[in-house]
C-alpha cells in the first residue's frame, strides 16, 4: 500500500483523538482519587498483534507495560466478540497488584480473529492484601493483595457475575472498585466504536496500513535521534536505600551501549531481587528505559511500538529489574521505575552531558491511609502520591513540587480530602532550600503533613531518605528526603523510608520529599 | 437604541440595530487607547445610520453600548496586571505555585515552569483554619490583621486576593479580612464571594486571576463611563451575557473571554433567526480556530483556564485549536507533512501576502484558486501567487508531489485538524455532528467549511450574512445576565425539598437584587437554578436544572455523557447553581423580501481545484447576492470580509436574511476525495 503523507497525518490525528477520549471517560466517570482527581491511568489502542498504534500521554511508567498486558491477554484468552479480560498480575502482564488492566478485542465484521485491542489501565485504591490502599511493605506478592490473572471480566458484552462478585469479595471498598471498573468498561467501548467508525469509513486495508505506518515512522524518528549519540558504551550505577526490612541498599547498574542507531540497555551486574516489595518486573524497567529515549526526542512523536524497535533492553531474570514470582512488587512500579530512569540518564549524560538534566527527586512519596470512619462506620482507603523538586535542567532551573519522570499524577485538593476523610492537612508548601545548587539549581521539594482524627494504620513506600538525588555538570545535589512522626503529646520519631505504623488520633504524620540535583557549577560571587 | 462593539486586536467592530436596520461598521483599534477606536467608531456608526457615511455624529443620551475587550484577557497573558497581595492560610501559602505538583508535558526535559501571577515575596499567611463542615478549627485573631496591612502597605499591593481554606463552607473569617483590607482602601478579591466552591487550587487561581485584572479593567471601564456619560454602558462576560460597567468593574474576571463568548452568541442568534436550532459553530481565522456546539442553547463550561491559570466560572464552552489560515506547512524530521501549530500570524503573513517566507494554509488556498489575488478582501489587498507556487514546488519535491498535490495535501491536514476539534465538542460531549448544522464565520472559515462537513456526514453549512462582525452582533444581542454558585456537597437522598430551596434562596435573593439594580422589573427577569450532580465519589459533576425527577435527568446525562449509568448508586450533589437573566430588547435581524428563485450570474469563470480535479467554477461576488438567488456548485463567493468555496457536491442559496445556506447534494465527495488524492491525478 502506499503511504500518503497527507492521509499519513490524518490517521495519526485519529488514533490519538481515540487515546485521548478513552481518557476522557475513565477520569469523569471513575471513583478512585487516583484516577479521577489523580489521573493515575493509561489508555491506548493496539494493532492486531498487540503491537501499540497509539498510545495517550498519561501516566510514562506504563509506556512499555501496557503491549505486555495485552500480550499476556491474548497468550491467556481465547478472546471471541463480546469479551473483556482483566488482570493485574505482575507476573502476567500486570505491573503491581492496584493497577487492573482492562482488554478489549475489536472484531470487524465477520472476521475471527480480532482486528484490533483496546486497553486501558488505571491504579485502583484498594485491591485487599494485608493493608488498606494495597500498598504494603510485604515479602511476597500473595501479601498485597488480590491476584488477578487474564480472565474474562465480560463474556456476551455482559459482566460475568461471578468473576465480579470474586473480585470485590477481596477489597476494602466494593462499591468503589465497582464504579471504577463500570468505567473502565466504558472507556474500551468509546475506543471501540470509534475504531468501527474509522474502519467502516477507510476500509480495514487502510486502517492498518496507516497503523503500520506510524510505528514505522516513530521507529525511524528513534533510530534517526539513537545516531545523534557518540557510538560507545555508557555505564552508571545507583541504588535504592532499602528494601523495608533491612538496610542494606540495593544496587542498580546499567550498561547502554550505542552502536550507530541501535541502543543496548543492559541492566547485567545489577543485585538480585530482594524480599521487600520493591522488586520491578520486566515491563517496569522497559517503561523507565524507553521513556529515557522518548524524552531524547524533541518533537512530539506518537509513542507507539515503534520506540521500542531499535532499543534492546536486557533484565537479567532474577534481578532487582526482572523480579520472579512470588517476588512483593508494590513499590517496583512508583520507587524502582524512578531509580531505573536515574540510572538509565545518567549513563546517557556521559555521551550527552549538556542535554540530560539532574537528577530529580527519584521517588513518588507513596503514602497510604487506611482505618474505619468515624462518621460511617465503614472502612476507608486512601492512597497518594508527592511530588518533589525537578532536577536542574542546561539553562532552566529545575521546577518545585512536582512529579517527575515515571509519574504525573495530580495531587487531591485539601478540601477533598478532609471532605471524605477523617484527616485534616495541617501544612501542604514547598520545602524552602531543598534543591540542589548549581548554576540552574534544582527544584525545591513538598512538606505535607497529615494530623489523622482517628486510629489510622499508615503505610509509607519512599526512597532518598538518605541518599540524594545527584546534581550533574558540577551541580550540587538535592536535598534528601525526611518522614517524621509527631505523636499527639509532642513526642518526635525520624521514620524509615518504608515504614507501617499506626496512629492514634491527633498524631502527625509529615513527608518532606527531596529537592532535585543542580546543573552546573554555581557561579560564585 | 443598541451598539454592539467588539475591541479586537487589530480591527473594533461595530453593529447597530435600530428595530429597522442593521448598519455595521469597522475601524483599525487603537490599542494604546482602545477607548478612542471606540468613541470614534460609535460616532461614525451614528452618522451612517442618518445616511451621511464618512462623518461623525454626536453620541445622543440614551444609548445602549454593549462592549467586550480582550482588556482582561491581553493583560493575563501579556503579564501586564496589578502587583497582587496573597492572604492565605498560614500553612497553603504556596498552594498556587505547586498547582495540581503536575508538569505540562510528559517527555520533554525542558518542560517549563508555570509563572505565578503572585510576585515573590507577596504570599502572606494568615494564622486561622476552618474545617470541611464549616466549624472553626482555629478562631482568626484580628489583631494579627494590623501587621497584615503593613505588610500589603510595605509589599506595594494594588490589589489582594483573599483565599482561605474551606472559605465556600464557612466565609467569616474571610469575610472579616476583606471588610478590613477594603476599609484600609484595598480593591479586595476574596475566594468565597467569586467562587464559592471547593477544591482550593481552582477558586484560589480564579480569585487571583480576578484580583490580577480587576484594578486595570476598573480604570479603562472608568474612563469609558466618563467618555460615555449618559450612555448605559454594558460589558460582554464570559457566560455569554452582559453585566453593567459599573457591576464588571470589581469582578473583571467574568469578561475575560467575553469576545468569543459574544461570537458564540451571535451564532447562535443567526442560526435560530434562519432556522437552525442546533449548529455547531466554527470561527476559523488566521492563528486559532474556536469551535463550540449550540444544541438549541449555548453550552457552558466550568473548566476553563486562561494561559497557565483555571477560571472556574460559567463560561461558553469553547474549544481552541492553535490552528487556522496562517499554519505553516513543514515537513518533520521523520518526514511527514505537518500543519501548524506554528503560524505565520498576521506579520510576516502567508507568502501570498508579500512578506511571509513559509507556506500556509491560505497559500495552498491560493494555489487552488479558491482565493481571488486580484480581489482578496475587496479588492483592498492583493497576492502573489509566485511565490507560494515556488515554495511549494520545492517542498513537493521532496515529499514526491506536484505543487498542487502538496496544496491539496496541505489543506486536507487543516481540514483533519480543525474535524478533531469538531469532535471534541460534539462527539466527545455526547453529540453526533450530522445532528447539527455547520456556522462558519472568521476569515478563514467559510473557505474550508464545506469541505469539513462533507467528512464529518454534516450536510448543511451557513455562512451568516455578517460573518465579519458576528461577535459585535452576539454583544447586540445578548441578555443581561449574571452566573451565582455555592457548594454544598450533600447525598440526593438527604436532600430535602426544604432544605434545597433554602440553600437557593439567598442566592435567588442576590440574583433578584442585582437584576433589580441593572434596571430588570420582575417581569423581565428570568432566574434558573441547576444543580450540579455526580455519584458519591466521582470527581466530576453534571448540571441538570432544579426540578421533580433530576436525579433520573443526571442518570439521563452521565448515560449519554458516557454510555452508562447506574440509577441504583447514590448521587450526591456538590454546588447548587442560579442563572439570572435580565431579558433585553432584541431587535429582529431585518429580512428581505425574498425574489423568484434566480440563478444568479457569476462576475467570472475560472479554474480552481477540487479532491484533485481542475474544476471551472463561477466566481460570485457575495454581496451582490440577493435573498431566493441559488446555484450548483462549484462555486466562489468573495466578499469584502471573507471568501466561502463551494465544493462540486454542495449547492447554496440565499436566505431572507442574507445568509449563504449550503447543502450537500451528494456524499460523493468525500470517497471520491480520500481515495484519489493525491496519487496520480493529473492536476496541472
Amino acid at each position: 500500500m502506499r503511504i500518503d503523507p497527507i492521509e499519513f497525518e490524518i490517521f495519526k490525528n485519529l488514533f490519538v483523538s481515540i487515546a485521548e477520549e478513552m481518557g476522557v471517560t475513565l477520569c469523569r466517570t471513575g471513583f478512585s482519587p487516583n484516577i479521577k482527581e489523580r489521573l493515575d491511568y493509561s489508555c491506548a489502542v493496539y494493532d492486531r498483534d498487540g503491537e501499540t498504534i497509539a498510545q495517550g500521554d498519561h501516566m510514562p511508567v506504563h509506556l512499555g507495560a501496557m503491549p505486555l498486558s495485552v500480550r499476556a491477554a491474548i497468550d491467556h484468552v481465547a478472546m471471541v466478540p463480546g469479551d473483556m479480560v482483566v488482570l493485574n498480575d505482575p507476573y502476567r502482564g500486570g505491573t503491581h497488584l492496584p493497577d487492573i488492566t482492562l482488554v478489549a478485542p475489536v472484531f470487524i465484521g465477520r472476521e475471527k480473529r480480532p482486528s484490533f485491542f483496546v486497553a486501558n489501565r488505571a491504579h485502583h485504591s484498594d485491591v485487599g492484601g494485608m493493608s488498606p490502599g494495597s500498598m504494603p511493605l510485604a515479602r511476597e506478592l500473595f501479601q498485597e493483595g488480590l491476584i488477578i490473572p487474564p480472565v474474562r471480566l465480560m463474556r456476551g458484552d455482559a459482566i460475568v457475575p461471578d468473576v465480579m462478585a470474586l473480585l470485590l469479595a477481596n477489597v476494602r471498598t466494593p462499591d468503589e472498585r465497582e464504579g471504577d471498573i463500570a468505567a473502565q468498561i466504558a472507556s474500551n467501548r468509546v475506543a471501540e466504536k470509534r475504531l468501527r467508525e474509522i474502519v467502516a469509513r477507510y476500509g480495514a486495508r487502510r486502517v492498518h496500513g496507516y497503523a503500520t505506518a506510524l510505528q514505522d515512522y516513530t521507529e525511524r524518528v528513534i533510530r534517526a535521534t539513537i545516531r545523534e549519540i557518540p557510538d560507545g558504551t555508557y555505564t552508571f550505577e545507583d541504588a535504592l536505600e532499602d528494601d523495608g526490612f533491612g538496610a542494606v541498599p540495593i544496587r542498580i547498574r546499567v550498561a547502554i551501549r550505542i552502536d550507530g542507531d541501535r541502543a543496548v540497555v543492559d541492566f547485567t551486574g545489577s543485585d538480585p531481587q530482594t524480599t521487600g516489595g520493591v522488586n520491578a518486573n520486566l515491563a517496569i524497567t522497559l517503561s523507565a528505559s524507553l521513556y529515557a529515549f522518548r524524552c531524547l526526542v524533541g518533537d512530539d512523536v506518537l509513542y507507539n511500538a515503534g520506540v521500542r524497535r531499535p532499543v534492546d533492553v536486557i533484565a537479567p531474570e532474577g534481578s532487582i529489574v526482572n523480579a520472579r514470582m512470588p517476588a512483593a512488587v508494590a513499590g517496583g512500579n512508583v520507587e524502582t521505575s524512578q531509580r531505573i530512569t536515574d540510572v538509565v540518564l545518567g549513563a546517557l549524560a556521559q555521551a550527552l552531558p549538556a542535554t540530560i538534566p539532574a537528577a530529580s527527586q527519584g521517588t513518588m512519596n507513596n503514602v497510604t491511609l487506611g482505618g474505619v470512619h468515624p462518621r460511617t462506620g465503614r472502612p476507608f482507603a486512601y492512597y497518594e502520591t508527592l511530588g518533589g523538586g525537578m532536577g536542574g535542567r542546561n539553562g532552566l532551573r529545575g521546577i518545585s513540587g512536582v512529579h517527575t519522570h515515571m509519574s504525573n499524577t495530580r495531587n487531591t485538593p485539601v478540601e477533598a480530602i478532609e471532605h471524605y476523610l477523617p484527616v485534616v492537612i495541617t501544612e501542604y508548601a514547598l520545602r524552602a532550600g531543598s534543591g540542589g545548587a548549581g548554576a540552574f539549581a534544582g527544584g525545591d521539594g513538598l512538606v505535607r503533613e497529615y494530623e489523622v482524627q482517628c486510629d489510622t494504620s499508615v503505610t509509607t513506600l519512599s526512597e532518598r531518605r538518605r541518599s540524594q538525588p545527584y546534581g550533574a555538570a558540577g551541580g550540587e545535589p538535592g536535598a534528601s528526603g525526611r518522614n517524621t512522626l509527631i505523636r499527639s503529646d509532642g513526642r518526635v520519631e525520624r521514620l524509615g523510608g518504608k515504614a507501617r505504623i499506626e496512629l492514634a488520633a491527633g498524631d502527625r504524620l509529615r513527608i518532606e520529599t527531596p529537592g532535585g540535583g543542580g546543573y552546573g557549577r554555581e557561579q560564585q560571587g | 437604541m443598541r451598539i454592539g462593539v467588539d475591541t479586537g486586536g487589530t480591527f473594533t467592530d461595530l453593529v447597530l440595530l435600530d428595530g429597522r436596520e442593521l448598519f455595521v461598521h469597522k475601524l483599525r483599534s487603537t490599542p494604546d487607547d482602545p477607548s478612542r477606536a471606540i468613541l470614534a467608531g460609535i460616532r461614525e456608526i451614528l452618522a451612517l445610520r442618518t445616511g451621511a457615511p464618512g462623518a461623525e455624529a454626536p453620541i445622543a443620551p440614551g444609548l445602549d453600548v454593549v462592549h467586550g475587550s480582550t482588556v482582561a484577557t491581553n493583560a493575563v497573558l501579556e503579564r501586564r496586571g496589578a502587583r497582587v497581595g496573597l492572604v492565605a492560610t498560614r500553612g497553603f501559602e504556596d498552594v498556587l505555585r505547586i498547582g495540581r505538583q503536575t508538569r505540562k508535558e510528559l517527555y520533554n526535559f525542558l518542560v517549563p515552569d508555570r509563572a505565578p501571577l503572585v510576585d515573590e515575596g507577596m504570599t502572606f499567611g494568615v494564622a486561622e483554619r476552618m474545617l470541611a463542615d464549616g466549624s472553626v478549627r482555629q478562631a482568626l485573631d484580628a489583631s494579627t490583621l494590623d501587621g497584615l496591612v503593613a505588610s500589603l502597605r510595605t509589599g506595594g499591593a494594588a490589589s489582594v486576593a483573599v483565599c482561605l481554606l474551606h472559605s465556600y463552607a464557612n466565609p467569616a473569617h474571610e469575610r472579616a479580612i476583606a471588610e478590613r483590607l477594603a476599609a484600609e482602601g484595598f480593591s479586595v478579591s476574596a475566594s468565597h464571594v467569586i467562587l464559592p466552591e471547593y477544591r482550593e487550587f481552582e477558586r484560589w487561581s480564579t480569585t487571583v486571576v480576578n484580583a490580577y485584572v480587576t484594578p486595570l479593567m476598573d480604570r479603562y471601564l472608568g474612563r469609558l463611563q466618563e467618555a460615555l456619560h449618559d450612555t448605559r454602558l454594558s460589558i460582554m462576560q464570559s457566560n455569554g451575557g452582559s453585566i453593567s460597567a459599573t457591576q464588571a468593574r470589581t469582578a473583571a474576571v467574568q469578561t475575560i473571554l467575553s469576545g468569543p463568548a459574544a461570537g458564540a452568541v451571535g451564532a447562535h442568534a443567526v442560526a435560530h433567526a434562519a432556522g437552525f436550532p442546533r449548529v455547531i459553530s466554527f470561527d476559523m481565522g488566521g492563528t486559532s480556530t474556536d469551535v463550540s456546539l449550540i444544541d438549541d442553547r449555548i453550552g457552558v463550561t466550568t473548566e476553563s483556564t486562561v494561559g497557565d491559570f483555571p477560571v472556574r466560572l460559567p463560561i461558553i464552552d469553547i474549544h481552541t485549536v492553535g490552528a487556522g489560515g496562517g499554519s505553516i506547512a513543514f515537513i518533520d524530521p521523520g518526514g511527514a507533512l505537518r500543519v501548524g501549530p506554528r503560524s505565520a500570524g498576521a506579520d510576516p503573513g502567508p507568502i501570498c501576502y508579500g512578506r511571509g517566507t513559509e507556506l500556509t494554509v491560505t497559500d495552498a488556498n491560493l494555489l487552488l484558486g479558491r482565493l481571488d489575488p486580484g480581489a482578496f478582501l475587496g479588492g483592498r489587498m492583493s497576492l502573489d501567487a509566485g511565490g507560494a507556487r515556488a515554495a511549494a514546488r520545492a517542498m513537493g519535491r521532496t515529499l514526491g508531489m506536484s505543487d498542487m498535490q502538496l496544496a491539496h495535501g496541505i489543506v486536507r491536514i487543516a481540514n483533519a485538524n480543525m474535524e478533531r476539534a469538531i469532535r471534541v465538542v460534539s462527539v466527545q460531549r455526547g453529540f453526533d455532528p450530522r445532528d447539527f448544522a455547520l456556522l462558519a464565520f472568521g476569515g478563514a472559515g467559510g473557505m474550508h467549511a464545506c469541505e469539513i462537513a462533507d467528512t464529518l456526514d454534516i450536510t448543511t453549512v451557513i455562512v451568516p450574512r455578517h460573518a465579519g462582525v458576528l461577535s459585535a452582533l452576539g454583544m447586540l444581542l445578548a441578555d443581561v445576565t449574571k452566573d451565582y454558585s455555592q457548594s454544598v456537597l450533600t447525598r440526593v437522598d438527604l436532600a430535602a425539598d426544604a432544605w434545597l430551596d433554602a440553600q437557593f434562596a439567598p442566592l435567588v435573593a442576590r440574583a433578584n437584587a442585582d437584576l433589580a439594580r441593572e434596571g430588570f422589573d420582575e417581569r423581565r427577569r428570568v432566574i434558573a437554578c441547576m444543580l450540579d450532580v455526580r455519584y458519591v465519589g466521582q470527581s466530576f459533576e453534571i448540571s441538570v436544572p432544579l426540578a421533580p425527577g433530576y436525579r433520573e435527568t443526571f442518570d439521563a446525562q452521565h448515560a449519554r455523557l458516557y454510555g452508562y449509568s447506574n440509577a441504583a448508586r447514590p448521587a450526591e450533589i456538590v454546588n447548587v447553581r442560579v442563572k439570572a437573566s435580565g431579558v433585553t430588547d432584541k431587535p429582529a435581524l431585518p429580512r428581505a423580501t425574498s425574489a423568484d428563485p434566480a440563478a444568479p450570474v457569476p462576475v467570472t469563470v475560472r479554474p480552481a481545484w477540487f479532491a484533485g480535479r481542475r474544476v471551472e467554477t463561477a466566481v460570485f461576488r457575495t454581496e451582490a447576492l440577493a435573498a431566493g438567488e441559488a446555484a450548483m456548485g462549484p462555486a466562489i463567493l468573495a466578499g469584502g470580509q471573507a471568501t466561502t468555496v463551494i465544493p462540486p457536491n454542495f449547492r447554496f442559496r440565499i436566505d431572507a436574511l442574507g445568509n449563504v445556506i449550503a447543502s450537500r447534494v451528494s456524499s460523493g465527495g468525500r470517497r471520491r476525495a480520500s481515495k484519489a488524492a493525491p496519487a496520480a491525478v493529473p492536476v496541472s
